[in-house]
């Protein structure tokens, strides 16, 4: 008896919850935060009793509205939403002084957000799911521009507009990066600084085991690998690896396994034209030659390791080779690293009959359409995006450029030497497939990698792999299957 | 703030209530009745004020194919996501047969071979399952295929989690709790100590745990094993399937023991100390004193932890998001994953509720078998 | 007499190995904070700080306390955190002990369907309240503090009705019977009777509830981020980075966990006495 009095009032509770919410959001969606601003003034007024409650915070409640607004005093003030990481904040904090010099009308706000991708992912969707305002450029990630691409205003119009006054146009860009950034036609974000995976190796070691040159193929990494790692260990460090890289199950693997069966000729998963091309007979062979290298060349716990997990091995002077981004090259040669000035960097080796391929990775800059200020956010995008901040940029932090010319610029390579061995590689980075499969990317990565950490880790082959990610996607997009 | 307002609208009123005094027992109930419902307000207010709009909403949305941050139009679709959700099949798997059509067996471990789980659970109509898992049952093997593997893995894993952290927290909050209120020697600095894992942000405390399972001897675990000979020290522990949930368990154990321990004083406290005196006297042994006494007592302060343990348990984000990410999910991680990585709101709103009323279910239970639901 | 002495060992062998599990961990917290980039990739790990090049010497830096303590953000978050966990938890309390005192004390209609409805609040993972809740704050233009407060209401509320109510249910009757004789309204047995009676159960709960407050991470992100000067504390340690993208200063966000329980810890000393100067005897039978 009490069991279906506590069920009746449970669902009188869910009917009300539910006859609300869709009287709150039916008609007029919850989404349009911004649209009725005018609204918003209301509702303020109305919520008196609320803020009368919340006597000790009003204050707080003033001050914020002051600069809530897009205007500050005569100022326009445009926010960018940036990254937290030190350098990089103090660098954007550089640019948006210069810009400010050069437009007194205009205040630059800069927001750091998390380093973590997905809590930043989280916030910005927040933001775009309120139509908020607050945020005028947003810096993205590589794989983001095709799930965002609806809040983007196309940045092409803007190029045009200011390249001339900033120096930049659409074809400066490297293609790749202007390709993944463009979505139904539309160039919905600027390439900003950028990553890609790089072979590390231990020059000292390569001279001391008579190697007089970085391994060009995958077999000869193996092989060169094994050599120094039997070698090292005889000599008494049983913790030294001959590679790592990154094997956990996470977004890394999917970049290093794609520069694998990349570089074995094995196609891009899911290819522009979106038809899935991951079943072949070469993207087999490479995930094979990995798992081969899983309790070998690398420690067993390679299966388990991110970016930080191998640098840290390497830099401890524990590993001959390293698969990472070019981040490591700066902290490699800091004052208490064991191998500073012991290593230089190559592109990653190619498979038989293939090419070498570096995963593309990197940031953008995108405006909002929410933006109140659409036309200035996108001159903003396009300075922060042309070659003098990015030089700057480049000199001063190490960030790598998404402009051409400047791999050749006499002041960054006297900044940074190892820029000019990236060019080739930036030249034939390999976008993730995440513009093609938008709005599945997330899952189309994650189908990808935890099947090829089933392989690593030797719970299945590589051929039942490849099947199941080619099933779980024709589920999952619809696409075509083909051969790449 | 608005709390002292009620507060000072209520204090008057049963001051002027007592001259009502010889109007009986009715009209000191009535009183007694409106006071409550007074003293309830505030809270109900505040609670409907900031829970309605976002929990009516994920009610709303969990019937609809909404996505996030989209401008796409919402369609009304039923109960379509939590047929996604929950649609699970178990299929018997035939042997397999070899050559001369017999049953075949592995030649190396004379272990019977049996078809691929894909064989019986993908046929040409009907929706798609997956295999989470086969097991044997009465010298059969069966396997369970469910249309979203990862929820059903999610929820297992949710609910196996639950029970055992929950169990061993309260076995042993109860007695750090029993040790901190005893005339133990060293418990005032315990006293403080305990509340020390407790009081660290998991979202910090799941890095330096992550950190202590490290794949290389940087990690605490693969140092200790390496010494005591058990491993290579290079093992991969949070990628190890069979490793997760006790890395888990163990972990929320050490986080959340500190706040069992400490309800469960508060309730300790609250026993009177002269029933203990009086069982003393009757020459009850301590083991038959904690039996009869202090865990009867205790019983409604338990109920109330269990219940807060378990919603916390079954709602468990955090730790798995950074310990696990996308390597393992709980429901609430999933429902996160579903929500910003894919976008699908009505889809990870359904599986808000389904949280939602498992632990409803685990409410229920609790105080009905705990006797304390029915006051009085 | 042998058999006690077996027991007793025992029993402090169980107590030694539990305080290990529990405060192991928080030792290595610290001895983490205590090293340099370099000493944390050395292999194997060391139990103390040593000395990278191979001495073994023990080698402590505090460099990671210097970089804690320069960084504002953080040290802003810690007050930001004070007052919201505190401005929450002294809402919960007040208000929650109202309703705990109708639950648990007084007779009326509708009590069960109450204290379900209030444990309803809180059922719900984080993840999917927090859309709504963002549409909610976004709309009255609610600034970050109160907004937090408001919104850690969702889960320390309910949790004080229902710990408060469990408690005050558990006193003898006759204390509110008897204080009634003299006179006392029900309020003023709430007030002068009820809560000094239970204050080691109003403590324990205030710093369980503060406590869920100062460690919330997920609502606090999404509140404070267009206003970063009102970052909490797990806000401000996840915004900690390297000097370049990637690098996870892992020794810093260490020192700042350890740094963070200190104001927790001072909390506790304060309030530890009457954690467990609870009642005695007499005092139940007023």
């Amino acid at each position: 008896m009490k069991r279906s009095k506590l069920a009746v009032l449970m669902s009188l509770l869910l009917m009300a919850m539910m006859i609300l919410a869709a009287c709150g959001g039916g008609d007029d969606t919850p989404t349009d935060g911004d649209a009725s601003t005018g609204d918003d003034a209301a509702m303020t007024e109305d919520d008196g009793a609320m803020t009368e409650d919340d006597g000790a915070a009003t204050e707080d409640d003033g001050a914020a509205t002051e600069d809530d607004g897009a205007m500050s005093g005569d100022k326009q003030v445009i926010t960018v939403a940036s990254g937290a990481v030190g350098a990089e904040l103090e660098l954007a904090q550089n640019a948006a002084a210069m810009f400010e010099e050069m437009h007194p009308d205009v205040e630059i706000r800069l927001l750091d957000s998390p380093d973590l991708a997905d809590d930043r992912l989280g916030l910005y969707l927040q933001y775009f799911e309120t139509q908020s305002s607050e945020v005028d450029v947003y810096q993205i990630d590589t794989i983001w521009p095709g799930d965002l691409a609806e809040h983007l205003i196309d940045l092409g119009p803007a190029l045009e507009e200011y390249g001339e006054t900033y120096n930049i146009s659409r074809d400066d860009f490297f293609p790749a990066m202007v390709e993944n950034n463009t979505v139904d036609g539309a160039l919905v974000a600027l390439p900003w600084f950028t990553d890609a995976g790089l072979l590390y190796y231990r020059t000292d070691l390569m001279e001391k085991y008579g190697y007089d040159a970085p391994p060009a193929t995958w077999d000869e990494l193996t092989e060169m690998a094994q050599t120094i790692q039997d070698g090292e260990r005889e000599e008494g460090n049983q913790d030294f690896s001959g590679y790592v890289w990154q094997g956990n199950a996470y977004e890394g693997l999917t970049c290093d396994a794609l520069e694998w069966i990349a570089s074995f000729g094995g196609g891009t998963i899911v290819s522009p034209e979106g038809v899935i091309t991951i079943n072949n007979d070469n993207a087999v062979a490479a995930l094979e030659t990995a798992a081969g290298w899983v309790g070998t060349i690398s420690p067993d716990g390679v299966v388990g390791m991110a970016e930080e997990d191998a640098r840290s091995i390497w830099q401890a002077g524990n590993a001959a080779f390293m698969r990472n981004w070019p981040y490591a090259y700066s902290l490699g040669n800091a004052d208490d690293s064991a191998v500073a000035g012991l290593f230089d960097v190559s592109p990653l080796p190619a498979g038989p009959g293939g090419s070498p391929a570096a995963a593309l990775g990197g940031w953008q800059l995108a405006v909002s359409k929410y933006s109140q200020n659409p036309d200035l956010a996108s001159e903003v995008a396009v300075f922060l995006a042309g070659p003098e901040v990015q030089k700057m940029r480049a000199i001063d932090g190490s960030l790598n450029p998404t402009i051409e010319a400047l791999y050749e610029d006499a002041d960054v390579l006297e900044a940074n030497p190892f820029f000019g061995s990236l060019f080739d590689v930036f030249a034939n980075a390999v976008a993730r497939p995440s513009t093609a499969t938008a709005p599945n990317y997330a899952e189309t990565s994650r189908i990808f990698f935890t099947n090829v950490h089933e392989v690593l880790t030797g719970d299945t082959d590589a051929q039942t792999a490849v099947e199941n990610i080619e099933l779980d996607l024709e589920d999952l997009t619809g696409f075509e299957v083909g051969q790449p | 703030m608005s709390t002292q307002n009620p507060a000072a609208d209520v204090s008057p009123k049963p001051v002027a209530a007592p001259p009502s005094k010889k109007g009986g027992m009715s009209d000191l109930a009535k009183a007694e009745e409106r006071l409550a419902y007074l003293l309830l307000l505030p809270t109900l207010v505040i609670l409907f004020l900031i829970a309605i709009y976002p929990l009516g909403s994920v009610f709303y949305y969990s019937t609809t194919d909404r996505r996030f941050a989209s401008s796409q139009a919402t369609e009304f679709v039923g109960l379509d996501n939590y047929q996604q959700l929950l649609n699970m099949t178990v299929r018997e798997l035939p042997r397999q047969l070899d050559e001369a059509g017999q049953p075949a067996v592995d030649p190396d471990t004379g272990e019977a071979l049996y078809a691929r789980p894909n064989e019986v659970l993908i046929t040409d109509d009907g929706p798609r399952y997956r295999d989470v898992t086969t097991f044997n049952l009465l010298g059969k093997r069966y396997v369970l295929g469910a249309t979203d593997r990862d929820f059903i893995d999610a929820t297992l894993a949710t609910i196996i989690f639950t029970v055992l952290s929950v169990v061993l927290e309260t076995v042993l909050g109860l007695g750090v709790a029993m040790v901190v209120n005893s005339n133990f020697a060293g418990r005032g600095p315990l006293r403080v100590l305990m509340l020390l894992p407790w009081a660290i942000p998991t979202a910090v405390s799941s890095r330096m745990w992550e950190f202590m399972f490290d794949p290389t001897r940087r990690g605490f675990f693969n140092v200790v094993s390496q010494k005591l000979g058990l491993t290579d020290g290079q093992v991969s522990w949070l990628t190890e399937r069979a490793f997760q949930l006790p890395a888990m368990i163990a972990i929320d154990v050490w986080k959340t023991t500190p706040f069992m321990a400490l309800l469960l004083l508060a309730g300790l406290q609250l026993i009177p100390s002269d029933i203990y005196e009086a069982a003393d006297v009757d020459g009850a042994s301590k083991f038959r004193q904690f039996w009869q006494l202090t865990l009867p007592l205790l019983r409604p302060t338990m109920a109330v932890a269990l219940i807060f343990r378990t919603l916390d348990a079954v709602r468990v984000f955090d730790l798995f998001q950074i310990v696990l990410a996308e390597k393992r999910y709980s429901m609430a991680s999933f429902a996160y994953y579903e929500l910003i990585k894919n976008q699908k709101m009505g889809y990870a709103s359904a599986a808000s509720v389904i949280i939602f009323l498992l632990i409803f279910i685990f409410a229920v239970v609790y105080m009905r078998a705990l006797g304390v639901s029915d006051e009085q | 007499m042998n058999n006690n002495i077996l027991g007793k060992i025992v029993f402090y062998l169980l107590v030694v190995v539990v305080v290990i599990y529990l405060i192991f961990p928080f030792y290595w917290m610290l001895n983490t904070s205590f090293k340099s980039e370099a000493q944390l990739q050395m292999t194997p790990a060391t139990f103390v700080p040593r000395d990278p090049g191979g001495t073994g010497a023990i080698d402590f830096t505090l460099k990671n306390y210097q970089a804690v303590f320069q960084n504002d953000t953080f040290l802003r978050g810690l007050l930001n955190s004070l007052i919201v966990a505190g401005v929450t938890t002294f809402i919960a309390l007040v208000v929650g002990s109202f309703a705990a005192f109708a639950l648990g004390k007084l007779r009326f209609r509708g009590k069960t369907p109450s204290l379900y409805l209030i444990l309803a609040m809180t059922m719900f993972p984080q993840v999917a309240v927090l859309t709504g809740l963002y549409a909610v704050i976004n709309a009255l233009r609610i600034p970050a503090i109160p907004a937090m407060i408001l919104s850690y209401m969702i889960f320390t509320l309910p949790f004080t009705v229902w710990v408060l109510t469990s408690f005050f249910r558990g006193l003898p009757m006759e204390i509110m019977q008897s204080a009634q004789v003299d006179g006392a309204t029900p309020f003023q047995t709430f007030r002068m009777i009820l809560l000094p009676l239970t204050m080691p159960a109003l403590v324990t709960t205030g710093l369980l509830a503060f406590i869920a407050a100062w460690n919330e991470y997920l609502f606090a992100l999404t509140f404070t981020s267009v206003e970063p000067q009102s970052r909490t504390v797990p806000v401000a340690i996840a915004l900690f980075t390297g000097q370049v993208a990637r690098q996870e200063p892992f020794g810093e966000i260490m020192a700042a966990s350890v740094v963070v329980t200190i104001p927790l810890l001072i909390l506790v000393l304060i309030f530890q006495n009457k954690i467990i100067a609870g009642l005695t005897a007499g005092a139940v039978k007023g």
